[in-house]
């Protein structure tokens, strides 16, 4: 009978057989006892919430939003999309003026820009740091990424035309980081990606993907900024390009984020975006060719960011920096750094954040490699103000161990 | 990307088949969604008596320590259960009889572990009980010193079974630390033994080169003409995972191995014949504690261990683990199942 | 007065002996309630929990319609924290006919009801899971409300005024001076001693067993057992109640219910031997999700937690041994005036939803017999827990930032929830949220000897896991409390029989995942 087929739930948090093993790999339910974790927080809560939104519980927002409950979950539960779902619907709370300013990636990246020396100097100011824990609820511990004066934007514009000669185009999604923070990132990526014979082109436009607004209680704001992207991410897909990444984040965001958060239908273009890492990979794969320099030497540890660990494409990365001779490489034991985006920032989760982090920086020192590797910016700014150790995009050591 | 195996699952079975292929030189990627039945593991290999040679040099070189003595052990509610092969953990005892005098240590605030039905069944078995609970401090000398301050004239203490996820260095540390024999005792699930020895598993599987894609899924395969081309999985979409052969160790129905409807029984990923009865109501006894008549269904296989479709044989596909059910009574249960499976899975591949 | 000696004994611990049972504590006289088993093991405990406005029945039986009515706004006010104001939707489906709702609605109103016919679209928008094919929807004042609580609560006040309750205690005979009962044989079922207790009332609340138990009294009560079977669904798909705006028939409701919703029910004759033990046949099951995903399309893809069947008492309007004047009015039969057996008074007939009702008339009775002429006050007090009407509110003024677990509680015990304001909150059922204070506060003051009882004035096990994490947590509380492991080892192997019993009728998908992970956990991991 036809109806007994479609008994199996498709509801995905009834699959949830209460087995605990998400509250295992929970790193913020080992540091901060506010938070009830995956488990009560997602397919448990959901049902409560489901009875009655007064069930809806403040601290859920101790969630990191890292997803290594749905990595470990053997039911395949979106756990944390559950928990963050929930937020959407039911924190009807105004995000803080520091929320708002964290979340706000590239609005913040515009102003800062044609003053960075000065933005730097000041954030790096202890009195102004304490000024930002005072007023704001930004911890006073935190280093601040620097901005740098010229936009990757406006690099590559220049560039276009020698970009549009060449015989095979792909567009990059540079995202706020590269834009504002590190443009050195993108020019790598051009660099390594020319080599191979492909032309970079900007999207039509891009926006911040938008996930440091959906942490921080701007799901609306988000969603034109998914719209925005998945229109101008479309132009790029009918024109027959891959889209390529270079932060985990951001392409996680817009593949998965979009659709199962906001609720925004990115079907047309999902499949096209890639990390560049993966995109790389595959060309050497079918037999493209990248000449390294024969003396290259680098001892490097991969972190694999939450993102890509919840992508599953941290085995891309690890795969083409194996291809690099000369690159002598650890791969870490997957642990989250405690940053997830912002969450680090923000006074209250400063503690939770560098106790969840211990794990993968004691792993590091003991590693002690020249530098990590790591797919992400925000673990890039923790580690490195945790440990000291360098953090380079494995596109940058690409670039690096390839001949100019 | 292209390997000799892929294996879908990355439980007992899996992981057997996996250690067993890169040791001998293949490569080999395994495909695991989200963590698996090992995390409830209750420390005894059911089916397997003393571990073959090929077994204990797989434990051997991932740091697992196991130990073979017939006996009873301790089980969680108070219970005894014959058992041969244990994890260094569990301790197997000739008789239940395994001291005059215990003291049961729980910590306070945490729940599953059930001191009043331990103490029970050991005074069943002729050994005086007391209770005890202690705060968990940190650090495992403030335990173990904690623990010996309170003995008194017990000849064995009984803890619950929590300590030492990455390795056994703290077990070790207890039993050599209480002027005591230490018993460690199952709690409810998830097993602490368990997790560490998955993650023993699989960190020693990926140190021999093997490829661990962790929280992904395989959803569908391209077989042509009974033999596996690709499987394709969540995460890696238009990226097939291409082998020369697959093994499917994708456990039963808590794992989605198996999958029921109310009409049917099916395999998810290759539709693999399955043995069971039309008959739904032949699917149950209606007595919780007889042996389920639904957890004996599995994929059909022939001598090779080979998967059917529709009755052909997909001659590089193979079977392992509880998929199978009880369809291979000579593999036995459980984890004997999963072992022994395997290592047939194995030998059929590098059969010449 | 003697120790064994009361003014009242009443047979049966479902909702309407319990009612009585309260209902004669508040006028002052000495009662003692005797059950079997447990409160609400019988029809009390499995029906929809449905707090009927009385819609179902306003074309057919406009005098049950009315009484429903009347007590729905009267435990509206006395038993707030039992009851969910839902509202309910009347929808008529593109087969159905759409000339019926005016019958419908004409004989609502006249019964009091408040039926208002909303646009289909507005139907769709106020309850989002409702079939969005309907052509038609009446909005009524139904509701949903938790029978075990209800149950339990009436108990408690009748405790907390003087009454007395033998739980797990079978009455084998009646004590006879002449034409009149005088008092009744029991044995404990635990324990095995045997007991007189004497009363010159006994009321018959035995729903029914009613049956048999007027026949060991040597008079006839023409009942009939129709059998209703259910299901429970895994979360709540819906919010208002949804019924088929047609003559009523099977599997019709759909009524959300804590944190789960049920749909039902069937109605199947079947002889008295099978009422203690009536199982749920796959053909049943198969017509209530096929119907059920007519109110609710969501249905056919949900999770369903479990399987079960009440037994309905039907009674002959009275006398007539063709048993073919079925009436679901309530019956109270005064044995003197009927069959010449004084001391003896029948309550059945009714429902759940005019239990309140049905209890006034027997204690009415038996006052009348007694000789004590004192009105009932029922209709305006509330049950213990049922002070503030919601629960947000008591919740707020318990615990600054309750817990998930305490908000649960609330929700559950309505006031009652400050006496565990202080005790141990660690939470033993993750599902249901309850935590071992409430448990605690179950075994000493209501009386749960079992975990089988802890459920059923808890919650406990009743969630998704049936049971798999909870039971043997809630077991070594029991076992504390009672001091006895080897009992409770019995115990509970027997809960997890009970909950799969369940199970097994909806065996697969993730209802079979989660009862392969607890059989493999408690024989294998646990030893059980």
């Amino acid at each position: 009978m036809s109806y007994q087929e479609k008994t199996i739930s498709n509801h995905n948090f009834e699959e949830c057989t209460k087995c605990t093993i998400c509250t295992l790999y929970c790193p913020v339910m080992k540091v901060n006892p506010l938070y009830p974790g995956p488990k009560q927080a997602g397919p448990d809560g959901e049902r409560l919430r489901l009875k009655n939104p007064w069930f809806f519980n403040y601290a859920l927002k101790y969630c990191m939003n890292c997803k290594r409950c749905e990595v470990s979950c053997p039911s395949g539960v979106g756990v944390a999309d559950l928990i963050q779902s929930a937020r959407i619907k039911y924190d009807k709370s105004a995000p803080k003026l520091r929320d708002r300013m964290l979340a706000s990636t590239d609005f913040m990246g515009k102003l800062a820009r044609p003053v960075a020396p000065l933005v730097n100097f000041g954030t790096s100011l202890g009195i102004t740091k304490t000024a930002l824990d005072w007023t704001l609820g930004i911890d006073h511990r935190r280093s601040f990424p620097k901005y740098s004066g010229r936009s990757f934007e406006s690099w590559l514009k220049k560039h276009a035309s020698k970009q549009a000669a060449f015989p095979e185009q792909v567009a990059y999604f540079h995202g706020c980081y590269v834009n504002y923070n590190n443009p050195q990132l993108g020019k790598d990526l051009v660099k390594v990606l020319n080599a191979l014979g492909i032309g970079v082109q900007l999207l039509d436009g891009e926006k911040c993907c938008g996930i440091a607004m959906i942490t921080n209680g701007m799901s609306a704001q988000a969603t034109k900024h998914a719209k925005h992207n998945v229109a101008v991410l479309g132009k790029a897909v009918d024109a027959g390009l891959k889209v390529v990444a270079t932060s985990s984040t951001c392409a996680f965001t817009m593949r998965d984020e979009y659709r199962s958060l906001l609720g925004v239908d990115n079907s047309a273009v999902r499949d096209s975006i890639l990390m560049a890492t993966r995109y790389i990979y595959e060309k050497l794969e079918n037999g493209a060719k990248l000449r390294f320099k024969p003396d290259f030497h680098l001892k490097a540890a991969y972190h694999t960011p939450c993102h890509m660990e919840k992508m599953g494409w941290g085995v891309f990365t690890e795969r083409l920096l194996r291809m690099i001779p000369g690159l002598e490489l650890t791969v870490l034991d997957s642990a989250c750094c405690g940053i997830a985006g912002t969450y680090g920032f923000k006074k209250e989760n400063y503690a939770s954040s560098q106790a969840i982090g211990e794990e993968l920086f004691k792993h590091i020192r003991e590693a002690d490699p020249e530098v990590v590797a790591c797919d992400c910016e925000t673990c890039k700014w923790q580690i490195e103000m945790s440990t000291g150790y360098t953090v380079m995009n494995p596109i940058s050591i690409l670039a690096e161990a390839i001949e100019d | 990307m292209r390997f000799d195996c892929v294996i879908t699952g990355g439980g007992l079975a899996g992981l057997i088949a996996g250690i067993s292929l890169q040791k001998e030189g293949r490569s080999t990627a395994i495909v695991s969604t989200g963590q698996n039945a090992m995390h409830f593991f209750s420390g005894t290999f059911e089916s397997v008596k003393e571990a073959p040679a090929r077994l204990a040099e797989i434990f051997e070189a991932a740091g697992i320590k196991v130990h073979y003595s017939a006996g009873v052990r301790l089980m969680p509610m108070g219970t005894f259960r014959e058992a041969e092969l244990a994890l260094g953990d569990v301790d197997i005892f000739p008789s239940e009889r395994f001291a005059s005098k215990a003291l049961i240590v729980s910590f306070r605030g945490e729940q599953g572990f059930f001191t009043g039905f331990l103490a029970d069944g050991l005074e069943k078995a002729g050994i005086a009980c007391r209770l005890a609970a202690i705060d968990r401090s940190s650090g495992i000398k403030k335990i173990a010193a904690a623990v010996s301050g309170l003995l008194d004239g017990e000849d064995a203490v009984v803890l619950p079974q929590v300590f030492g996820q990455k390795d056994s260095a703290d077990v070790e540390y207890l039993r050599e630390a209480i002027p005591a024999k230490v018993v460690f005792a199952g709690t409810q699930p998830p097993s602490v033994p368990g997790i560490r020895t998955q993650m023993q598993l699989k960190d020693y599987y990926i140190s021999l080169g093997g490829t661990f894609l962790q929280g992904d899924e395989v959803t569908g395969a391209h077989v042509h003409d009974g033999v596996v081309h690709s499987v394709v999985t969540r995460n890696l979409d238009s990226h097939y995972l291409e082998a020369d052969c697959f093994v499917l160790a994708s456990g039963g129905f808590f794992s989605k191995g198996l999958l029921a409807t109310p009409t049917s029984v099916v395999e998810p990923v290759f539709g693999l014949d399955v043995d069971y009865p039309a008959d739904r109501s032949e699917w149950y006894d209606p007595s919780f504690a007889a042996d389920q008549p639904y957890m004996r269904f599995g994929v059909k296989t022939d001598v090779a261990l080979h998967p059917m479709i529709a009755g052909e044989s997909v001659r590089n596909l193979y079977v392992a683990g509880s998929i199978l059910g009880a369809t291979r009574p000579e593999f036995g249960t459980g984890a004997g199942l999963a072992i022994r499976s395997a290592f047939a899975v194995v030998d059929s591949i590098l059969k010449p | 007065m003697k120790q064994n000696e009361f003014d009242v004994i009443i047979l049966g611990g479902g909702i309407t002996g319990a009612g009585t049972h309260r209902d004669c504590c508040l006028r002052g006289l000495r009662s003692l309630l005797i059950e079997k088993k447990d409160i609400a093991t019988g029809a009390t405990g499995r029906n929809h929990g449905l707090l009927h406005s009385g819609a179902r029945y306003a074309v057919n039986d406009p005098e049950s319609a009315e009484e429903c009515i009347r007590e729905n706004m009267i435990l509206r006010r006395i038993a707030a924290h039992c009851v969910e104001e839902t509202d309910g939707l009347f929808i008529t489906l593109p087969d159905d006919d759409l000339g019926y709702q005016k019958t419908f609605v004409d004989a609502c109103r006249k019964a009091g009801i408040d039926a208002q016919i909303i646009d289909p679209e507005l139907a769709r928008r106020l309850e989002p899971s409702v079939n969005p094919a309907l052509i038609g929807a009446v909005k009524v004042p139904d509701g949903a409300v938790d029978p075990f609580r209800l149950c339990a609560a009436n108990m408690l006040d009748a405790q907390l005024h003087g009454g007395q309750v033998r739980l797990g205690t079978e009455v084998t005979g009646f004590i006879r001076e002449g034409d009149r009962i005088v008092g009744v044989h029991t044995v404990d079922r635990r324990t095995g001693e045997n007991a007189d207790y004497y009363a010159p009332v006994t009321v018959n609340a035995g729903g029914i067993w009613g049956h048999g138990i007027a026949a060991m009294a040597g008079v006839e009560v023409g009942m009939y057992p129709a059998k209703g079977a259910l299901l429970i669904f895994a979360h709540r798909v819906n919010n208002y109640v949804i019924n088929r705006c047609r003559k009523p028939s099977n599997a019709d409701i759909l009524v959300p219910g804590d944190t789960v919703c049920i749909i039902g029910t069937t109605s199947t004759r079947i002889p008295f031997e099978e009422c203690d033990d009536v199982a749920v046949t796959p053909d049943e099951v198969d017509l209530l999700i096929t119907e059920g995903a007519q109110l609710a399309p969501a249905l056919s893809s949900t999770r369903i937690l479990r399987a079960y069947a009440g037994v309905r008492p039907l009674v002959s309007a009275d006398n007539d041994p063709t048993g073919r004047s079925i009436s679901r009015g309530i019956v109270c039969l005064d044995h003197a005036q009927r069959d010449g057996l004084e001391g003896f008074v029948t309550i059945t007939g009714g429902k759940l939803m005019t239990y309140r009702l049905m209890a006034e008339q027997a204690t009415d009775a038996v006052c009348r017999m007694i000789g004590v002429y004192k009105a009932s006050y029922t209709e305006n007090t509330p049950i213990p827990g049922s002070q503030v009407k919601s629960y947000e509110e008591v919740a707020g003024k318990i615990w600054e930032k309750p817990s998930a677990a305490q908000k649960s509680a609330a929700s559950r015990m309505g006031t009652r929830a400050a006496d565990i304001s202080e005790g141990d909150a660690s939470v033993i059922c993750e599902c249901e949220e309850v935590s071992a204070a409430e448990l605690k506060l179950a075994i000493d003051r209501l009386s749960a000897s079992t975990l089988t009882d802890l459920r059923r004035r808890t919650r406990v096990g009743m969630g998704t896991c049936q049971g798999q994490f909870c039971a043997c947590r809630a077991a070594g509380l029991l076992a504390e409390a009672h001091g006895c492991v080897e009992k409770e080892r019995r115990d509970l192997a027997d809960f997890l029989q009970e909950r799969w019993k369940g199970n097994f009728p909806i065996g697969w998908g993730d209802t079979l995942r989660e009862a392969e992970f607890t059989q493999w956990t408690y024989k294998h991991v646990l030893g059980l």
